[in-house]
């Protein structure tokens, strides 16, 4: 019955990984801000796991995304709402701070360097702003 | 917006820390059960509770936010989809709960055996890899996506 239900398995996946998504971030944030104070080794491990973990929720939400986008006839939308392109900039344009983030992760993880470990908790915690902002514009369709 | 836009946008932010913040925990779990040491178990099933502010907030916003746009948007009070989701919403956070003690147990356990020459010993591994426990968050996770499959569809 859900299967033809319509929209519904883009849009549940497109939330589904925004969702684990968020909770794989928050994690990276907790895991590096602590992995600041305390220096031993395993928290840098488990930050750089925890960044990893993050690719394939991406994957399924932006996979969704697209979808979705396509289903419902956004591409011949003129204009474009004003939250869909913050979605989509914050999915195209995330994905590069949290590659930047898993670099850094790993740099940190093999060399311990406060610099590194800096670098990720900015860059991870960035990222989770960027989630927050796109699922409120979504949400609550800004323009 | 519209007051039935706020309440969207509320609703769906705490559906995000509840489902982010439980997201968090299996991870922090999960490294703790791969943790060679009792003391890295001991330290990831500590950090849990620094997740769980925002698990709390998700866990009521969901349901404040929720039953107002329910009368908001004018749906049946019959409306299965959204009763079954109460249910679900209770059924998840009465097991998530469950789960919480006995980590909290397993945290106890190990923050003892690391005070006692950091080796790990099989109480604690069968602690941690306790079947019930691991069914009660299988199932309070399945209770969240059924809740997630409800709320996108709306049968």
């Amino acid at each position: 019955m859900i299967a033809y239900s319509g929209p519904f398995w883009p849009f549940f996946l497109h939330v589904l990984g925004a969702m684990t998504l968020f909770g794989g971030i928050l994690t990276a944030v907790v895991l590096s801000i602590v992995g600041l104070r305390d220096a031993r080794p395993f928290l840098r491990a488990a930050t750089f796991l925890a960044l990893l973990s993050c690719i394939p929720d991406y994957v399924v939400m932006r996979i969704g995304a697209q979808w979705t986008y396509n289903n419902e006839g956004w591409k011949h939308a003129k204009p474009q709402p004003t939250w869909l392109g913050i979605g989509f900039g914050v999915a195209d344009m995330g994905v590069i701070v949290l590659l930047l983030a898993i670099g850094g992760a790993y740099w940190w993880r093999r060399s311990g360097n406060t610099i590194a470990g800096r670098a990720v908790a900015g860059l991870s915690g960035l990222y989770m702003a960027m989630l927050a902002v796109a699922w409120l514009a979504m949400s609550g369709k800004w323009g | 917006m519209s007051l039935v836009q706020w309440l969207l946008t509320l609703h769906i932010t705490a559906a995000f820390f509840y489902v982010g913040a439980a997201v968090a925990a299996l991870i922090l779990n999960t490294l703790a059960v791969l943790a060679p040491r009792p003391s890295e178990a001991a330290y990831f099933l500590k950090l849990i509770r620094t997740v769980l502010p925002v698990m709390f907030l998700g866990v009521a916003g969901t349901l404040a936010f929720g039953i107002w746009l329910w009368h908001e948007r004018g749906y049946s009070i019959g409306a299965g989809w959204i009763w079954a989701s109460l249910a679900l919403w209770v059924v998840a956070a009465a097991l998530g709960g469950a789960g919480g003690r006995r980590q909290e147990h397993a945290r106890e356990v190990a923050e003892r055996l690391a005070s006692a020459g950091d080796t790990s010993n099989d109480e604690l591994k069968a602690i941690l890899r306790d079947p019930r426990g691991q069914a009660m968050s299988l199932l309070a996770g399945v209770a969240l996506l059924a809740i997630l499959v409800l709320m996108v569809w709306k049968p």
